[in-house]
């Protein structure tokens, strides 16, 4: 019999809620077909099936979360032996499975040995009593024993192991003082908090601001309304960035510290971040080099919808070698946005305001002015090549025009 | 169905009244379940009336009876008359209905009622109690099924005819064997070795189809150097080929290390194996799952393929062993009950109230290394233990093995006089997942045979007070 878990899909995820089953008892399935379709912090997975054989049984109810390594439902194995035979085949294959990420994992003989979590039997006991797996704890001592305070600590929805508490002296201070509300810091926000540290930490960051005239694009996004066609700004960025980027490729690129090298990609896959209810995510528009401005247009339209619907799938927000954050209709008019690493640099639009501008018979027009900024690695690139890049950038959206000779 | 039957209405219905089944029983009135006790023979189940208890009394016996030449050191009266098996025999029975009306009378307070007879599954959710001619059918919500296994002659062994004998049947034997064959190589094997060797018989171990004994491979060592030196002889990898039973002997053919052997003895213990007990309980009739030796299939709350019919103890895979019964017996009520139980036999000890005594729990030192692990082993032998000395007991030692790289304890293995005693230390130590400062911190009594505990701890530092240091 093979137990079917929820597994980490990837991005560290820690639970899943169950969207529906793709299967039902009693169905045949083969190897890597989708049984289960799960709702991560991020997106919706399809959990595939680990070999081939008859769905037994669905443990796990549709639309319930529950934490990765639950078992969500078993499958009986296929052929003509004996259930006997089965079970020692999908026992000793679990074990080796799990034998050995865990053997990996927290590099404790002892654990996999026993395949047992260092904890007494009381903290068991709590763990059970609360529906908790007690191998999903993360132990705070390190030799690895799962304590009582863990298991608490999980409960209340915070994985890391705390500090200790702070002196008795600000402990009898804060004491009086009213008791703050509580966000639980996990998932999604958790994930964030995690890259940004991971970026801000290694990529030496350079901003600059810069202004755009938006005129001429907005007359002819106008132009093309008229004519029946409605495309986004965002959508001109885009196009506008790949070009600007195929003559600045060091921004459309990776650093290999390790091995001495900036890798130049060749692949124009643009991340569109998205606001949603939980937090940033960051969808991306694939090979849009070799996309006209119009599908552009509509893959930004079904990414966002699918984000702000929490439907992305995993191939949905990965790979992407250069990121857009798009903040304009939200206001603001300069920011010094965090690179998404690897990634060399990102660049953030403003707002768009009318302004008074002198044109180029010195007479003051009202024209559409916005502001963006620009951060980069200073590590692979200098100030003067990040200004030029946004110079090209700009000539390309104050002309749109210019957009037409780069078409394929 | 017969047409007009009538059927009585039973909440939890528990099949087999052994130490699994009582418990069960018990643990269910204890949490406020009305329940049915079925027992076809005595409460207490063949460990209290045919295995543990009866096997222990004579395992006891035989101590005493070893100690009455230390006794004669000691000045005390010992060593006149012989030995009276009969005596022996009635107070195993004393024993044995001593603690089986102590089970009665448990049951009764508890209000579990007991229900004597036969009892087979009639359909998913009842079942039929046959009692002489009387059969009454049962509708229940819940069933556990206690049936126990019993033990079965390997293939080729003849019928017995009163020579050979299985472990349900050598404490009743009203003769004290002259020479006793030992056939197998499990813990009620050395059991009935060591304590018909120390009352008088000429014993003969034969390792049925092993190599050595199945302990740590430090215990084996000294089991095997304190058997030498009774002079119980110990043939490995032995297999009876033949067995014949004649005018006050048994005669056996057999091979042992390759060779042809023959021997004749007055009896022949044969270990055997264990069949679960299913064969009446009509499981196959709404497909309840077992394994291909009959053992009944459980989840980890002790479910049965049937979500309402539970099994436990010897039905179900795994050590069989009482404790196990006891263990799951009160997990599955709990769970019935709507707890969240939990079964785990990781750190089950290994006990042989052989002389000396063997317990053993967690990993073996060979079983560490295969592992891979970092480890540090250390050996107190109870020769440098003040009351080993006192009480002339001074065979065997404690064996501490711990993980080098955290300090967490992950065996402990003893074969000594207190090692069954001291066992409950030992897995305790293992489920508290502790550290070797955890054994060495708490203060011992002194002198007793804990500070040999205590010594194996502290000579993994190579700091225990009363051993040589290593050269």
């Amino acid at each position: 019999m093979l137990e079917v878990k929820l597994h980490d899909i990837g991005e560290g995820m820690t639970e899943g809620e169950i969207l529906h089953y793709l299967v039902k008892p009693g169905d045949q399935v083969i190897a890597d077909q989708p049984l289960v379709e799960v709702q991560t912090d991020k997106m919706v997975a399809e959990l595939p099936s680990p070999g081939a054989g008859t769905v037994k049984e669905i443990v796990v109810d549709t639309g319930t979360t529950v934490q990765v390594g639950t078992t969500l439902l078993y499958i009986e194995g296929e052929g003509s032996q004996t259930a006997a035979a089965e079970e020692k085949k999908a026992a000793k294959a679990e074990t080796a499975q799990s034998a050995q990420p865990e053997a990996k994992e927290r590099k404790q003989a002892f654990i996999s040995s026993f395949n047992r979590v260092l904890a007494t039997p009381y903290t068991r006991k709590i763990a059970r009593d609360h529906n908790i797996n007690i191998e999903d704890v993360t132990p705070s001592d390190p030799s690895g024993r799962v304590t009582e305070e863990d298991v608490y600590r999980f409960l209340k929805g915070d994985q890391q192991p705390q500090k200790e508490a702070a002196s008795p002296e600000a402990t009898a201070v804060s004491a009086q003082q009213t008791t703050p509300d509580e966000i639980p810091f996990r998932g999604m926000r958790k994930q964030i908090a995690k890259k940004m540290t991971k970026s801000l930490f290694t990529i030496p960051h350079v901003t600059h601001f810069d202004e755009v005239n938006m005129t001429n694009l907005l007359k002819l996004r106008e132009e093309l309304k008229a004519a029946g066609v409605s495309v986004s700004v965002p959508a001109f960025f885009v196009k506008a960035l790949v070009i600007a980027l195929k003559d600045f490729p060091v921004f459309n690129a990776e650093l290999d510290e390790e091995n001495e090298k900036i890798l130049l990609k060749k692949d124009y896959h643009i991340g569109m971040a998205v606001d949603t209810e939980d937090g940033l995510i960051v969808p991306v528009v694939h090979d849009a080099d070799k996309k006209s401005i119009k599908t552009i247009h509509e893959d930004i339209k079904r990414l966002n919808e699918k984000a702000r619907e929490g439907k992305l799938k995993p191939a949905d927000i990965q790979n992407s070698t250069f990121t857009v954050s798009n903040v304009g209709p939200l206001g603001s008019i300069g920011a010094t946005p965090i690179i998404n690493h690897p990634e060399t640099a990102l660049i953030a639009f403003h707002k768009t305001k009318k302004v008074p501008l002198v044109n180029e018979n010195d007479e003051i027009v009202i024209g559409h002015v916005m502001t963006l900024s620009m951060s980069f690695d200073h590590r692979v690139a200098d100030g003067a090549t990040a200004v030029a890049f946004t110079n090209r950038f700009a000539s390309l959206i104050e002309q749109p025009n210019k957009l037409m000779l780069e078409m394929i | 169905m017969v047409v007009g039957e009538i059927s009585q209405e039973r909440d939890l219905v528990i099949i087999g009244g052994g130490p699994g089944g009582y418990s069960a029983a018990i643990r269910a009135a204890q949490l406020g379940l009305p329940v049915t006790l079925i027992e076809q023979a005595d409460l207490g189940g063949v460990c209290l009336n045919k295995g543990c208890i009866p096997s222990k009394v004579f395992t006891y016996a035989a101590k005493k009876q070893a100690e009455t030449s230390h006794m004669q050191e000691l000045g005390l009266p010992a060593g006149e008359g012989t030995f009276d098996l009969s005596k022996l025999l009635a107070y195993k029975s004393k024993v044995t209905e001593q603690l089986r009306k102590g089970v009665e009378a448990l049951c009764k307070a508890n209000k579990v009622e007991v229900i004597k007879g036969k009892a087979g599954f009639t359909a998913e959710d009842r079942i039929g109690v046959e009692n002489g001619h009387q059969f009454d059918i049962y509708v229940f919500k819940q069933a556990i099924i206690a049936t126990g296994s019993s033990p079965v002659l390997p293939e080729g062994l003849p019928k017995k005819r009163g020579r050979i004998l299985l472990s349900h049947e050598i404490f009743d034997l009203e003769e004290m064997p002259e020479h006793l064959i030992v056939y197998g190589h499990d813990y009620i094997s050395l059991e009935v070795a060591t304590s018909f060797h120390a009352l008088g018989a000429k014993v003969t171990i034969l390792l049925e189809q092993a190599a050595d004994f199945p302990f740590e491979q430090s215990v084996t060592k000294e089991l095997n150097r304190l058997l030498k030196k009774k002079k119980i002889k110990v043939m490995k990898d032995a297999l009876i080929q033949s067995a014949e039973e004649a005018e006050g002997e048994v005669r056996i053919g057999f091979t042992a290390g390759g060779k042809e052997e023959q021997m004749a003895a007055s009896h022949l213990f044969v270990a055997g194996s264990r069949r679960p007990n299913v064969q009446y309980l009509g499981l196959k009739r709404f497909g309840i799952e077992q394994t291909e030796e009959g053992f009944v299939r459980v989840n980890g709350n002790m479910q049965t393929s049937v979500p309402s019919i539970y099994a436990i103890g010897d039905v179900t895979e795994g050590p069989l062993l009482a404790v196990k019964a006891i263990k799951q017996g009160k997990a599955a009520v709990e769970a019935i009950a709507g707890g969240k139980p939990e079964v785990d036999v990781t750190f089950l000890p290994t006990i042989v109230h052989s002389l000396p005594p063997i317990a053993s729990a967690g990993l073996t030192e060979q079983q560490a290394r295969e592992m891979g692990m970092d480890l540090r082993t250390s050996q107190f032998a109870l020769g440098g233990n003040g009351y080993a000395m006192i009480t002339g007991k001074k065979d065997g030692f404690v064996k501490v093995i711990s993980d080098a790289s955290n300090e967490i304890v992950a065996g402990i293995h003893m074969i000594g006089e207190g090692a069954v005693e001291l066992s409950s230390t030992f897995v305790q130590l293992l489920e508290m997942a502790a550290k070797e400062e955890d054994i060495k911190f708490p203060a011992y009594a002194h002198p007793s045979f804990n500070e040999g505990l205590l010594e194996a701890a502290e000579g993994l530092i190579g700091q225990a007070i009363h051993m040589a240091p290593k050269k």
